[in-house]
């Protein structure tokens, strides 16, 4: 990777750093979407996050977007990408900004937690380039999923109008959980 | 029965709606041509707009916001049924931020049957 040739140039790329790693980016992603050196990524991000990157690889199947709830926000998430590069007003690594930006917003509206992280959406939007992954219509709803590529659009449903029996249900039942052993311990004789 | 014309309405929620769109447009415009579903061109001409012009366009007796979806879009992103609200929501926002080119595709109801 070419070092910035200005200090104008720099100083975009540590602003740019600066607000990927303050939505959760990985070290991954920051070195393939700027030209600054690792080591000045590595300081920059201590400093914001006061603790160290996260080391290792990043996950590379296509799989766990194609479970049921990372499914469903990485469709949303595509949809709303594909709804900024059409808009015309972001390009590029500022297009996944302004997307993630988006989807925290509209899953925030919605009250629940967001389940994609940005390193993943760059991860999805690269399988994307890549033709591995694609939208597909659903047969039923019309509303566009996140499918493996070539998947036969005539047939495919998606996972909302045809929901698998426990899908959703694994947050709903880990809160019950909680709360009923907390109500087991309270009931018992201090 | 007395003739009611909204005029006062119509323009307060015009001027909400403008002071709103150019707030968004100036503050990140590549959020504020998706969520209000504007072309680029008309979110640089907003963001440029003085005041005087904004009121100017407010008292014009038009509703200026309008529904960007069509009739069965919008029929199918209130009427969603899912297993819970969340689910519901999060489908809608799907339907609702998909491509518009299949507006012309589809005309049969078939979510209804399902």
């Amino acid at each position: 990777m070419t070092r910035p040739e200005s200090i104008e140039r720099e100083a975009a790329d540590v602003c740019l750093a600066a607000e990927l790693i303050r939505l959760g980016a990985r070290m991954q992603l920051l070195e393939a979407e700027t030209s600054l050196s690792r080591e000045r990524l590595l300081k920059l991000y201590k400093e914001i996050r006061h603790a160290s990157p996260p080391k290792g690889m990043l996950p590379f199947s296509t799989d766990w977007f194609m479970t049921w709830q990372p499914n469903v926000h990485a469709s949303l998430f595509m949809n709303l990408h594909r709804r900024v590069r059409q808009s015309g007003a972001a390009e590029g690594v500022h297009a996944l900004i302004a997307a993630y930006h988006l989807y925290l917003d509209q899953i925030d509206a919605i009250g629940t937690d967001p389940v994609l992280s940005i390193t993943r959406a760059w991860t999805l939007l690269r399988f994307f380039e890549a033709e591995l992954v694609q939208l597909t219509p659903c047969s039923c709803c019309g509303g566009e999923f996140l499918t493996h590529a070539y998947e036969p659009a005539k047939t495919f449903v998606c996972g909302i109008c045809h929901m698998p029996s426990r899908a959703g249900s694994s947050r709903t039942s880990a809160k019950t959980a909680i709360s009923r052993g907390q109500k087991r311990l309270s009931a018992q004789p201090a | 029965m007395d003739h009611e014309d909204f005029a006062d309405e119509i323009r307060d929620l015009n001027l909400s709606y403008l002071i709103l769109a150019q707030r968004m447009v100036q503050r990140d415009p590549a959020s504020a041509a998706v969520k209000l579903g504007l072309e680029a061109e008309t979110a640089r001409w907003l963001a440029a707009l003085p005041p005087a012009k904004l009121v100017r366009m407010a008292s014009l007796q038009i509703g200026l916001p309008q529904f960007r979806f069509d009739a069965a879009v919008l029929e199918r992103m209130a009427g969603e049924k899912a297993r819970d609200e969340l689910t519901a929501t999060l489908h809608a926002a799907i339907l609702a931020h998909g491509s518009q080119r299949k507006k012309t595709k589809r005309t049969g109801g078939h979510h209804d049957e399902t």
